[in-house]
C-alpha cells in the first residue's frame, strides 16, 4: 500500500478496477454471505436428523409462488446489469430507468412473499410451530429484509442517476449498488433449492 | 485498503446495518412476547410469588445463588432447588436451619429471620420459577 | 494540554483509580470466601463483598468514561467544554453518592437498605449489576444527562469529528438503555429478557463504541497516521460490532423461559461477535505500525496495543468459547462464565480506561507529552504484571468451570454443587495467588505516578521507504 494514499480521492482506473464497485460493499457482502453460509448450514444439518418433517411441512410450501420470485429476482438482477451498463456509456436516464425497472421486479417479489407469509399466519403458523417452519421463516424474513435493503440501495442509486450524478469515469455507485443486488439474488438462489426445493 | 473505499461508505455501512438489526431485534423481540404466555408459568404468578419475587430481591440473594443459570456462582442454582430439596418443606426448613453465625471453615447461607407467611412466599416463588420453560435446563437435578 | 477546562478530566481518573483498588481489594475477600467460607462471615458476607466488588467496578469504568469524554471532546471539538463547572458539580455528586451507596452495601444489611431507600414504591434492587437503590439508579440517570448535556453542546457548537460522533452515541445509548434497570415485572422471564438490554447492549453494544472511539482517539494522537484512516477504521469496527451484537443478545436467551428459535439466532450472530474484536487488533497494529513519529508515551502505545489483544482474547476468544447454544448448555451459570467475564471486562473496558489514563495524565499533570523515562519503565512493569495475572486467573477460573461442568452437569453420576465446589477448590486456591499478583500490580501502576524524572523527547519516525 502506498503510504501517501489521501483516502476519499477515488483513482481514475475505476472503469477497469476490480472487484467492481466500492471494497467496502465487498467486506459487507462477505459478511453477510458468511451469516447466510452458517444459516444454511445450520438448516442442511438440522434437515438430516428431521428429514421426515422437514419433507412433510415442505409440502406445505408454494413452489409455484417461489418460482415466480425466483424469475422477479433473476429478471431484477439483468435490468440491473442494463443499469450499469447505461452508466458506463454515461447515459444517466437510461441507468435510471433500468435501476427503476429493477426495483420494481423487487417490489414484485415482496408482494408475492408478504402473500405467503399472510397465508401462512392465517394458518396460525408462526417461529414456533415448529422446527421446519422456525427456519423456513427465518431465513426467508432475514432474506426478505436483505431484498428491502437492496431497494433501497438501488432506489438511492437511481435518484442519483436521475440527477445525472453518473458519468463514463465515474460509476463506482452504480456497480456498488449492483454488487449488492447481485448478492441478494444470489442468497435466493441456494434458498430456493434448499428450502423449497430439495427432497 | 482500496481507495474507493470512503469513509462516506463506512459510515453508511454503519448507520444502515445498525438500523436494520435493530429492528430485526426488535421483530423477534415482538414474537418473543406472543409466545412467552406458552413458556413463562404466567398462569400459576399469583400475588405470594410476587411477594416471594420482592423478598429474593430484598435479601440479594442473586449475590450468591444463579436462578436459571443468572447471578453469582458461589452457591448451587435455585431455578430448580424445588425438585432438589423435596418441595416447599424442604426449600423452607434449609432456610430455617442455618446457623447465625455461620460454620466454621465452611460457606454457609445467612440466618435472615424470615416470618412464616415469608418463608410461604419465598418458596411459592421458587415453585413458580421451576415450572418457566427453559428448554430442559439444568442438565440435571444438581443445576 | 490544549484546553483549559480538559483539566477536569484529572479527578475523574484519580477517583476511578481509587475505586479500582477498591475493587481489586473486595475481588480478594470474595476470591478468599471462595475457599476460606466462613471468611468475615457474617459480618461482610458473600453477597455483599461481590456486589462491592462488580459495583466498584461499573462506577470507576463511568468515571473513566467520563474522564475520557471531558478530555477528549474538547480537543476534538477544537473548543473549552460548555460547562466546566457542572463536571466538577457532577463529579462530587457522583462520588458522593457512589460512596454512599457503597457504605451503605457495607453497613446495613441489603434489605434494610431496600427499606430505607424505599424500594417497594419503584423495586428495582436485588438484581445482578443493578444491585443499587432506586435513588442511586436516578441519580445515575441525573448524572448521565447533566454529563450528556456538557459533552453533547461541546461537540454541537465546535468540530463535529468521527471520534467525538461515536463517543457520543455510545454514551447516549448507555444512558437511555440504562432506563430499562427501571423495568421490573414480576414475571421472571420478562425481568430477565429486559435486565440483558442494560447487560449485554452495554457491554457487547454501546460500551464498545465507547472503547472504539477512545482507542482512535489515542491512536490518532499518538502515531499521528491520517485520521480520515483512523476513522473509516472506527466506522467499520462499531458497524460490526452493533451488526453482530445486537442479535448476539440472543445468547442470553437460551434458558430463560423464552422462545428455543434463540439458539439458533443466538448462537449464529454470537459465534461472529469476535469480528470486531479481531478487527480492532489488526487496526491498532496496524496504525502502530503505520506510524508517523514516536511518541514519547509508549507506556500509553502499550497500553492501546494490549486493549485490543486483551479485548480480543477476553470478549472475543473466551466468549466464543461457550456461545454455542450445544456448549452454553453445559457451561451457563459456571465458572466458565466467571472466567470470560474477568478477562473480558479488563481487556476491554479496563484497559482502554487505563490506555486513556495514561495518555492524558501526563498532560493533566503539566507534562509536555509523556511521563520520564523511569516512571514509564515502572509503568510497563504494571502493565505486564496486571495483564499476566488477569490471564492466570481466567486460566484457573476456565480450569475450574471444566472441571465443574463434568463433574456436576456432564459425568454419568453428577454430583452435588458443593461437593464439587470442595474438589476444585486448589484451583480457587490459585487464582487468589494470581489475584495477590494482580493487586501488586495494581500498587506498582499507583506508584509510577510518583516517579519524577525529566521528560523524554518526542521522535520523528523514520519515514516509511526513506
Amino acid at each position: 500500500m502506498n503510504a501517501t494514499d489521501t483516502d476519499g480521492q477515488r483513482s481514475n482506473e475505476v472503469a477497469s478496477a476490480y472487484p467492481p464497485g466500492d471494497l467496502a460493499i465487498w467486506i459487507f457482502i462477505l459478511a453477510e454471505l458468511l451469516v447466510f453460509a452458517v444459516f444454511f448450514a445450520a438448516y442442511a444439518f438440522t434437515r438430516m436428523n428431521h428429514v421426515e418433517l422437514f419433507n412433510q411441512y415442505q409440502a406445505t410450501l408454494n413452489r409455484d409462488a417461489a418460482l415466480i420470485n425466483t424469475i422477479a429476482l433473476l429478471t431484477a438482477s439483468y435490468f440491473v446489469v442494463r443499469g450499469v451498463v447505461a452508466a458506463r456509456e454515461g447515459d444517466n436516464a437510461l441507468c435510471a430507468r433500468w435501476t427503476w425497472a429493477a426495483i420494481a421486479m423487487g417490489a414484485v417479489f415482496l408482494v408475492v412473499k408478504s402473500a405467503e407469509y399472510a397465508h401462512h399466519f392465517e394458518a396460525g403458523i408462526n417461529l414456533r410451530t415448529n422446527t421446519f417452519y422456525m427456519f423456513y421463516l427465518s431465513l426467508t424474513f432475514f432474506h426478505f429484509l436483505h431484498v428491502i435493503l437492496g431497494m433501497v440501495i438501488l432506489a438511492a442509486v437511481a435518484l442519483k442517476a436521475q440527477r445525472g450524478g453518473y458519468s463514463s469515469a465515474d460509476h463506482t455507485g452504480v456497480e456498488t449498488g449492483a454488487s449488492y443486488w447481485h448478492m441478494v439474488d444470489l442468497v435466493w438462489l441456494v434458498l430456493f433449492p434448499l428450502v423449497y426445493v430439495m427432497r | 485498503m482500496s481507495q474507493a473505499f470512503t469513509k462516506a461508505m463506512a459510515r453508511n455501512i454503519f448507520y444502515g446495518g445498525s438500523a436494520f438489526f435493530i429492528l430485526l431485534f426488535l421483530a423477534l423481540t415482538f414474537d418473543t412476547h406472543s409466545a412467552l404466555p406458552d413458556r413463562d408459568n404466567r398462569q400459576n404468578l399469583t400475588e405470594q410469588v410476587a411477594h416471594g419475587k420482592a423478598l429474593w430481591e430484598e435479601n440479594n440473594c442473586i449475590g450468591c445463588h444463579s436462578l436459571l443459570g443468572e447471578g453469582a456462582y458461589f452457591a448451587p442454582e435455585l431455578g430448580n432447588a424445588y425438585q432438589r430439596l423435596g418441595g416447599a418443606d424442604g426449600i423452607k426448613g434449609f432456610i430455617m436451619s442455618r446457623p447465625k453465625d455461620g460454620i466454621p471453615g465452611r460457606r454457609s447461607m445467612p440466618q435472615f429471620n424470615f416470618t412464616p407467611e415469608e418463608l410461604d412466599a419465598i418458596a411459592a416463588f421458587l415453585k413458580y420459577s421451576s415450572e418457566i420453560n427453559t428448554a430442559n435446563w439444568p442438565p440435571n437435578i444438581q443445576g | 494540554m490544549q484546553y483549559k477546562s480538559q483539566a477536569v478530566a484529572k479527578p475523574y481518573f484519580i477517583a476511578a483509580i481509587g475505586l479500582f483498588v477498591g475493587q481489586i481489594l473486595f475481588g480478594l475477600i470474595i476470591g478468599l470466601q471462595y475457599v476460606i467460607g466462613d471468611f468475615l462471615f457474617p459480618e461482610i458476607p458473600f453477597n455483599v463483598a461481590r456486589m462491592v466488588h462488580t459495583n466498584l467496578l461499573i462506577v470507576w469504568l463511568l468515571f473513566g468514561f467520563m474522564g475520557a469524554a471531558y478530555y477528549l471532546v474538547p480537543e476534538e471539538a477544537e473548543r473549552e467544554l460548555v460547562s466546566p463547572g457542572l463536571a466538577i458539580l457532577m463529579f462530587w455528586i457522583f462520588l458522593v453518592a457512589g460512596a454512599l451507596t457503597i457504605l451503605g452495601y457495607l453497613l446495613v444489611p441489603y434489605s434494610g437498605l431496600a427499606e430505607m431507600t424505599g424500594n417497594s414504591l419503584l423495586p428495582t434492587m436485588g438484581r445482578e449489576f443493578l444491585e443499587q437503590p432506586t435513588i442511586t439508579k436516578i441519580g445515575i440517570v441525573i448524572v448521565a444527562l447533566a454529563f450528556l448535556f456538557n459533552v453533547g453542546m461541546t461537540v454541537l457548537k465546535g468540530r463535529k469529528t468521527v471520534v467525538s460522533l461515536v463517543l457520543l452515541i455510545g454514551l447516549t445509548g448507555l444512558a437511555l438503555l440504562f432506563l430499562f434497570a427501571f423495568y421490573n415485572p414480576d414475571n421472571l422471564v420478562k425481568d430477565k429478557f429486559y435486565w440483558w438490554w442494560v447487560v449485554h447492549l452495554w457491554v457487547e453494544g454501546v460500551w464498545e463504541l465507547i472503547l472504539g472511539s477512545i482507542l482512535a482517539f489515542v491512536l490518532i494522537k499518538t502515531t499521528g497516521v491520517d485520521r480520515e484512516v483512523i476513522e473509516k477504521w472506527l466506522y467499520v469496527i462499531i458497524a460490526m460490532t452493533l451488526i453482530t451484537g445486537i442479535i448476539g443478545t440472543g445468547h442470553h436467551f437460551y434458558w430463560i423461559g423464552t422462545p428455543e428459535y434463540w439458539q439458533w439466532w443466538g448462537s449464529i450472530f454470537s459465534a461472529l461477535e469476535p469480528i470486531p474484536f479481531f478487527m480492532m487488533t489488526v487496526f491498532a497494529f496496524n496504525m502502530v505500525n503505520r506510524r508517523r513519529r514516536n511518541h514519547p508515551n509508549k507506556a500509553a502505545v502499550l497500553w492501546a496495543l494490549g486493549t485490543a489483544v486483551m479485548a480480543f482474547l477476553g470478549a472475543g476468544v473466551w466468549g466464543f468459547l461457550h456461545t454455542l447454544s450445544p456448549v452454553n448448555y453445559y457451561t451457563h451459570g459456571s465458572q466458565i462464565t466467571a472466567a470470560h467475564g474477568h478477562m473480558a471486562f479488563y481487556g476491554a473496558y479496563v484497559m482502554i480506561v487505563l490506555t486513556m489514563i495514561s495518555y492524558a495524565m501526563p498532560m493533566l499533570r503539566g507534562r509536555e507529552a509523556a511521563n520520564s523515562n523511569r516512571s514509564q519503565v515502572l509503568e510497563m512493569w504494571s502493565f505486564w504484571l496486571m495483564t499476566v495475572s488477569i490471564v492466570f486467573i481466567t486460566l484457573f477460573l476456565t480450569g475450574a468451570g471444566i472441571l465443574q461442568v463434568y463433574l456436576q452437569r456432564y459425568s454419568a453420576d453428577p454430583l452435588p454443587f458443593m461437593v464439587v465446589q470442595d474438589k476444585i477448590a486448589l484451583f480457587y486456591w490459585m487464582r487468589e495467588v494470581a489475584g495477590v499478583m494482580f493487586l501488586i500490580g495494581l500498587l506498582t501502576y499507583i506508584a509510577s505516578f510518583f516517579v519524577g524524572g525529566k521528560e523524554p523527547e518526542a521522535v520523528v519516525a523514520a519515514t516509511e521507504g526513506a
